[in-house]
């Protein structure tokens, strides 16, 4: 449909893709199916697509794997993607010959690149891209820029949930099974990050990063505190898991 | 100073200089050829009166009568006087010692016409003397009368003579101014144009200083400039196949880092990537063993490379002791690893040839064997067959390794023997390969001074031909 669009000056157009986006979460509520975000990856290395695969499931990011140019099209035609993870060197079609074809769709691209160049940087960001990535990387890394990504477009969450807890991020309020939970500034950033990175464990340090910022590093006990009260306050004793030599988890 | 300015200026001088004296000395003899034959016909004038005057002495000598006399020489007088006219002639006939016998001169006598006295029998004396605004021609003679000496004066106005002299140098004059405007602009243009080439040599060679290799000089003239075009274009492309020769080999250099680089950070991701999925998620049976595997398999993969490596560096580097040995000895040796390799993808080996003694390091031969035959079964499908023969020929030993592979499209032929150069510009590393094999392969060969030939059809098959020079003195020990 969007394709329709084309004659539209750009920035008219993405005005419309984001109205026809947004209807089909409304239709995708009511029907009651997954509202999971659904990623494309799209990189020739079957063992790290693998990898990326598994890391955005574990924060339930619904994927699509693509080896290759031809099959990322088909994808794409195929399916509704809120992001697309696209490695530049992939056979058949280039990454930034498709970027050519992903554009008037209006879906963020994120670059999955071997290369730490400056050229190939901005390259990639002048094809289009919202960002990029190098390789070797980190799973948190690429997750945060994922979610950096997706709230820029307009397609962040704004309602965390787990088990019976609600998080809504707009109007930064906890609700367990319906009843508001009094939480410090701190906490509820704690606890959004547990959420965002549900399953994977988060060491004390990078806690403190993403909830306290870099100045506190260093004061670990900090972290220890506020996930005692945090446990103790939302009854998660079962599922903020302590990890053995690296952090916490949340579990479910 | 400009080099036209220079060439204008030196050839204005000279010819000015040379054009002036030349003129000057031109009007100057004119002139004095002139005067010269005007002397000439003075003299031969005077010579003419005078003989008539002798002519006329016996008749005198026989009278002896003064008056009679007075009126020969006042005839003689008139006679000329009427037969030279208006031809500005004089004559003055003058008795010793000082008594004017005839004269029709009209003009106070100069203190020339003294000097000009008593000359001898047969002498003719003359001189010239400005009278007035005129200058006169004096001629004197004389001629012995009843032992009388008289002296006879004839005088011509030679004015004309310095006027015709004025008169050319006038004209002279107005060709000069002419004839050098003339010479001024004709040289301009000329400098100009002579130097017009090496302007735009110049001008190009400014351009081909700014980076612009591929420019050329263009001039097809014959003499030295063109020479020098010709010879500073050859210069150009020397400097340029250089620069290309240079590019070429940067670039190559860049491949070398990036392919280098991308073939570390691939394993490197997933062993990353796994490690740490498995550091921070609960531990799951099945994840945990497939991440394992694939941490395992990433990083035999890393170590593969590095070895690789390692070999190609010191292959290039290490200072190897030849020893005499059998190619197909070393070979045969080999074989049971090869057929294993093959075996993987039921490939079948065809191994064959004769005894081939030459200088070389085992070792390293056999590196060259295995790359050779890693990469022919990588070409092959299923069930396929490797070639492998070696040969002599004469001072000249070589290894074959052929496939009915997928082939090498043309447009990689020349590139295959670059590092980490795979035909696949994706990289899938479907075969495994990094793309070092060839490139080891080629040093070995080079340190047994050997050249590998590829001859290649797509989807007929490679073979793959290297081919050892050996000395003649290896020659006659077999």
């Amino acid at each position: 449909m969007n394709e329709l669009l084309n004659f539209l000056p750009r920035r008219f157009r993405s005005f419309f893709y984001i109205r026809s986006v947004q209807r089909d979460n409304i239709t995708g509520r009511e029907r009651g199916i997954s509202l999971n975000r659904k990623i494309l990856i799209v990189e020739d290395d079957a063992n790290i697509s693998k990898i990326i695969k598994l890391n955005l499931n574990l924060v339930h990011f619904d994927t699509v794997e693509a080896y290759g140019g031809h099959e990322a099209l088909e994808a794409i035609r195929g399916h509704k993607f809120d992001l697309i993870l696209l490695d530049v060197m992939i056979p058949g079609i280039d990454g930034f010959e498709l970027m050519e074809s992903i554009r008037p769709l209006g879906i963020p691209v994120i670059f999955l690149t071997a290369k730490n160049s400056v050229v190939d940087k901005v390259r990639g960001l002048k094809a289009g891209a919202e960002d990029y990535i190098v390789k070797p990387f980190e799973a948190l890394e690429l997750l945060a820029r994922i979610e950096t990504v997706l709230r820029r477009f307009g397609r962040e969450e704004t309602l965390l949930e787990f088990k019976d807890l609600q998080v809504f991020l707009d109007r930064r309020e906890a609700r367990v099974r319906g009843r508001p939970v009094d939480l410090t500034v701190k906490e509820f950033e704690l606890l959004v990050a547990l959420l965002k990175n549900k399953n994977i464990a988060l060491s004390r340090e990078q806690l403190l990063d993403k909830v306290w910022g870099i100045a506190f590093y260093g004061e670990t006990r900090t972290v220890d505190m506020h996930i005692k009260s945090l446990r103790k306050k939302l009854d998660l004793y079962e599922h903020i898991k302590t990890v053995y030599k690296i952090g916490y988890r949340l579990e479910d | 100073m400009k080099l036209w300015q220079k060439i204008y200026l030196f050839s204005i001088l000279p010819f000015l200089l040379l054009f002036h004296l030349a003129s000057v000395l031109i009007i100057e003899r004119n002139h004095s050829k002139l005067l010269q034959q005007e002397i000439e016909a003075t003299l031969r004038e005077n010579r003419s009166i005078r003989s008539a005057i002798e002519a006329i002495v016996p008749f005198l000598s026989v009278y002896r009568s003064p008056d009679y006399e007075r009126t020969v020489w006042t005839n003689i007088g008139n006679e000329f006087a009427a037969k030279s006219g208006d031809r500005a002639a004089y004559l003055r006939m003058e008795e010793e010692p000082d008594r004017t016998a005839f004269s029709n001169v009209d003009f106070p006598l100069p203190t020339i016409w003294t000097k000009l006295q008593a000359p001898g029998k047969d002498e003719i004396r003359y001189g010239l003397s400005d009278v007035g605004d005129r200058t006169i021609l004096f001629t004197a003679s004389s001629v012995e009368v009843n032992r009388k000496k008289i002296r006879i004066g004839y005088m011509k106005d030679v004015t004309p003579v310095y006027a015709e002299r004025v008169e050319q140098y006038r004209f002279f004059v107005q060709v000069d101014i002419a004839a050098c405007l003339l010479y001024l602009v004709l040289m301009m243009i000329i400098s100009k144009a002579l130097t017009k080439p090496i302007e735009r040599m110049a001008r190009t060679a400014k351009v081909i200083a700014q980076g612009e290799f591929s420019r050329r000089v263009e001039l097809r003239s014959k003499d030295e400039i063109g020479h020098l075009a010709d010879h500073f274009n050859r210069m150009v492309a020397v400097v340029e196949d250089k620069i290309n020769e240079l590019e070429i080999l940067n670039l190559q250099k860049q491949r070398f880092i990036h392919d280098f680089t991308h073939e570390l950070k691939t394993p490197l991701t997933s062993i990353i990537g796994f490690s740490s999925f498995l550091r921070v998620t609960k531990y799951q049976e099945e994840a945990f063993a497939d991440g394992l595997n694939v941490i395992y398999a990433e990083a035999k993969r890393l170590e593969s490379l590095a070895l690789k490596m390692m070999d190609l560096i010191f292959i290039r580097e290490e200072n190897l002791v030849m020893k005499r040995e059998n190619l197909k000895a070393v070979l045969d040796e080999a074989e049971p690893v090869l057929a294993m390799k093959a075996e993987e993808r039921r490939i079948r080996l065809a191994i064959d040839g004769g005894d081939c003694w030459m200088p070389m390091d085992t070792d390293l031969m056999k590196v060259l064997i295995f790359n050779l035959v890693d990469n022919a079964i990588k070409a092959s499908s299923e069930q396929g067959l490797v070639a492998i023969r070696v040969h002599s020929e004469g001072g000249r030993r070589i290894l074959e390794v052929a496939d009915r592979g997928m082939g090498i499209a043309l447009e990689h032929l020349d590139s295959i023997f670059e590092p980490f150069y795979v035909s696949d510009k994706a990289r899938t590393r479907q075969y495994n390969g990094a793309g070092l094999g060839l490139s080891i392969c080629q040093s070995v060969a080079r340190i047994h001074k050997g050249t590998i030939e590829v001859v290649s059809e797509v989807n007929v098959g490679t073979t793959v031909k290297v081919v050892f020079e050996v000395a003649e003195r290896d020659e006659v020990k077999v």
